[in-house]
């Protein structure tokens, strides 16, 4: 009855071993060299990569979830899909469910290269199961392997394992066989913890057969070995068989002894598993613990990043303001530039008409008066038939009237000019019929006081000016010239060539000249229309400021040469025709 | 050569009468005057006119502009015309400018005024500019005729009456049915602005009015034209025969 006791006591330790638990530290086992070459073509395929890496780091749970995200993707080849149900297998085997591994062992096609691994494992698989015989099958296989074989696969656990299946048979001649077998590989591995089952397992096995002098031995070497190893639960084991053996052998005293060493290491054993499950309750509570510091950290995030995109937001918002006024700012003072300058303008126009007032109501208003008493004073002539006074206060009266009319002509122009009113339009010009057409109308006047007007003007000469332009200056210099030349004398109109973009034109006469200061005055902006020098005379140098406009306007410019009491000279600068291409 | 037919349009008695006296004194002849736009549309349908001077304003309204714009809009009659105005208003040449090609004459204006806008609206209309104040140009082909400067003012000769070109360097003598002068005008203005298929060179020298050819003489080299002139036919310019059908 008591051996009956010691069997339930001593059942089997069982080697549910995955075959990469046991790899050695620091070597990398044939095994996952093996698998680590022969899944090189793959790397290509991200989750296969993933759940490859997490099988050998030993990360049952992450190599289970990639391997069925390979598996999902239609495109997966057969031996692609076989590594990832090995993969799944050998995880679920090593989260001991057992049957999930079955299922995917039996899924992988027969031809796979690690067949053996899966048939070593399902023999693992059926003894934990408790078919004996179905894992004797298996093991069968491989009890002649050579020692060094990339299947993960132990000779002497197979051994171990067929001694434990024939054991649990009660077959107790082949048990004998392959536990001492197993034993002396073991031995020669010098696995203690492997030792201490193996010897354990013998002294049950001979135990059983009530061979008590080639059990106990045993018993106490897996006694001795038991010490050196720090599992508490093979330690208890293998003292509580010897308190067996001893209490067997009536040796009460001894068998208390162990008795308590077995009750003290079974102690140790729940103090262990104790330790283990505070540490496990400290474990989750300290991780429970960071998880509410990074939900605070988080929070803490979240609210400062509301307080940043508040401010930002802020900010954008007083910019934008600020730029709004600085833009209107801008435009205030631009508005205000304008107003000044309108104002100037105005101010300016305002001169000028004030100017123009004078003009009419001192000039016109004169001749105007003059014509009117000589009509009265023509009237009488006619009734005293004095012919000889009439025709000479006629002459003198067209002279007036003539004056008079080219003042009205710049008075216009002038006006019109101001307010852009005049047709502009450059165009090719003959100056020589140009200027035989304006010297046409002087010809009688000049003849009135004898003077001479000479023209020499080049006939291939084309100008590029306004036509209208080009007569206004020329009516009004020529008109000038006669005014101030005496009786007699010469007034000569002639072309001088110069540089590639100007003609030169001279208008010379032989009458009173000009000042310096008065040139200068003519030369000045204008605004201030120069006063009269020659008060019999009239003229207000309107026509002047109409001639330097124009010239200006048609891209020319006018240039004055004079000395009192020989003449003066004019020189007209006039652009050329330039001929494209 | 005959005298330049032009249509006066102007409402102003005085304006009207000096117009036609320095026109009439530098040989131009006046077709008629109108005083407003339906008359002048009469007048210019009924006469064969090559030139019109419009006042803008008649009676106060820019109804010359309005007629210068009929007729610049209507294919095919477009003449010369010059723009008479006492203004340089903006507004209204702005409006003008548009009938381009135009000319203008300002009031008050002299003889050499209208002599010279009479022109430049030939020059321009036929896009033949400088050739009147020129040297060594005197005459603007235009559509029908010659507009030949003699002197101070403009003929003209009927294209079709030209019977042959003699060409001399810068000259040209032009024989007509009942005429021969000397004109200055290049060759190459006369190859390039007479219509081709009437005007044919058949010498270096010779451009002939194709439809006054009598007769070919081939192995005399002889063209003979209306008014029995003999032209010679070079090898060089003999292709233009084979237009005709030759009859053997």
């Amino acid at each position: 009855m008591i051996h009956v006791k010691i069997r339930i006591l001593f059942s089997i330790i069982l080697f549910s071993i995955s075959p990469l638990l046991f790899s050695q530290k620091g070597k990398v086992s044939l095994f996952e060299n093996e698998i680590k070459k022969r899944t090189q073509k793959f790397t290509q395929e991200d989750n296969f990569k993933k759940a490859q890496l997490f099988f050998l780091k030993k990360n049952w749970d992450s190599t289970l979830v990639y391997s069925m995200k390979q598996l999902s993707f239609k495109q997966t080849s057969l031996e692609l899909a076989n590594y990832c149900h090995f993969f799944r297998g050998i995880s679920f085997n090593q989260k001991k469910m057992l049957n999930e591994a079955k299922k995917e062992f039996n899924a992988i096609s027969k031809t796979f290269e690690f067949q053996k691994s899966i048939n070593n494992i399902l023999g693992q698989i059926s003894l934990e199961q408790s078919e004996f015989k179905k894992a004797i099958n298996y093991f069968k296989e491989f009890e002649n392997i050579p020692e060094s074989n990339y299947y993960d696969i132990k000779r002497s656990f197979i051994n171990h394992n067929l001694g434990v299946c024939y054991l649990q048979l009660r077959n107790f001649n082949e048990a004998e066989i392959y536990l001492l077998k197993s034993t002396k590989l073991q031995e020669l591995e010098k696995d203690t913890i492997a030792l201490v089952g193996a010897y354990g397992d013998i002294a049950t096995m001979y135990y059983e057969q009530y061979k008590d002098n080639l059990a106990i031995p045993f018993f106490e070497k897996a006694y001795e070995f038991s010490k050196k190893v720090k599992r508490y639960d093979l330690k208890k084991i293998a003292t509580q068989n010897m308190s067996v053996v001893e209490e067997n052998r009536k040796n009460f005293e001894k068998a208390l002894v162990y008795r308590k060493e077995a009750e003290k290491w079974n102690d140790s054993l729940t103090d262990q598993n104790k330790i283990w499950a505070v540490a496990e309750v400290e474990k989750k509570f300290a991780i429970k613990q960071k998880q509410e510091e990074i939900h605070v950290l988080e929070v803490e995030n979240k609210i400062k990043q509301t307080q940043r995109n508040g401010l930002l937001i802020v900010a954008i918002l007083l910019l934008s303001i600020f730029g709004i006024g600085l833009y209107f700012y801008r435009q205030k003072i631009k508005t205000n530039k304008i107003i000044v300058l309108q104002k100037e303008n105005l101010d300016e126009l305002n001169a000028t008409k004030d100017k123009l007032f004078g003009i009419v109501s001192h000039d016109l208003r004169s001749s105007v008066n003059t014509l009117k008493t000589s009509n009265i004073k023509l009237l009488s002539l006619l009734e005293t038939k004095n012919y000889e006074q009439l025709d000479l206060l006629l002459h003198k009266n067209i002279a007036i009237a003539n004056s008079s009319y080219n003042l009205l002509d710049n008075l216009l122009n002038w006006s019109q000019q101001q307010t852009n009113q005049l047709f502009f339009q450059q165009e090719s010009l003959h100056l020589f019929s140009i200027i035989q057409q304006i010297v046409y109308n002087y010809k009688p006047i000049a003849s009135e006081k004898n003077i001479e007007i000479k023209t020499n003007i080049d006939s291939t000469i084309f100008v590029f000016m306004d036509l209208e332009s080009l007569k206004i200056i020329l009516r009004n210099l020529l008109d000038n010239a006669i005014k101030f030349t005496n009786e007699n004398g010469v007034i000569s109109i002639n072309t001088i060539k110069t540089d590639e973009n100007f003609i030169k034109l001279a208008i010379e006469d032989s009458g009173i000249g000009m000042s310096n200061a008065a040139i200068q005055e003519i030369m000045q902006e204008f605004t201030k229309l120069s006063k009269k020098h020659n008060k019999e005379i009239i003229g207000t140098g309107l026509g002047m400021q109409l001639c330097k406009s124009m010239l200006q306007k048609n891209g020319g410019k006018l240039e004055i040469e004079s000395k009192i009491g020989i003449g003066t000279k004019f020189i007209l600068f006039l652009p050329k025709v330039i001929f494209h291409g | 050569m005959d005298k330049i037919n032009i249509l006066i349009i102007e409402d102003t008695k005085s304006e009207e009468e000096a117009l036609i006296s320095v026109l009439e004194d530098n040989g131009y002849n006046i077709v008629g005057v109108a005083k407003n736009y339906t008359e002048a549309l009469s007048l210019f349908y009924n006469n064969k006119v090559d030139l019109i001077i419009i006042d803008v304003f008649l009676n106060g309204q820019p109804e010359g502009i309005t007629f210068a714009e009929t007729i610049a809009i209507t294919p095919n009659i477009g003449k010369p015309f010059v723009f008479l105005t006492s203004s340089k208003d903006r507004q209204i040449f702005e409006r003008a400018k548009l009938t381009k090609p135009f000319s203008f004459l300002l009031k008050p204006f002299n003889e050499l005024e209208v002599l010279y806008a009479v022109e430049m609206a030939i020059e321009k209309f036929y896009e033949q500019t400088n050739v009147f104040v020129s040297e060594d140009q005197d005459t603007v082909i235009g559509t029908n005729y010659l507009f030949i400067k003699k002197k101070n003012a403009l003929k003209k000769v009927a294209i079709d009456d030209i019977i042959y070109i003699e060409v001399e360097e810068r000259y040209c003598n032009i024989i007509t049915q009942n005429d021969k002068f000397l004109v200055a005008l290049s060759l190459t203005k006369i190859t390039t602005l007479l219509d081709t298929d009437t005007f044919t060179r058949t010498h270096r020298n010779f451009i002939i009015n194709t439809n006054r050819i009598t007769e070919i003489i081939l192995n005399e080299n002889l063209i003979i034209l209306e008014g029995n002139y003999k032209i010679t036919l070079s090898e060089k310019y003999k292709e233009f025969i084979h237009k005709y059908k030759i009859l053997k």
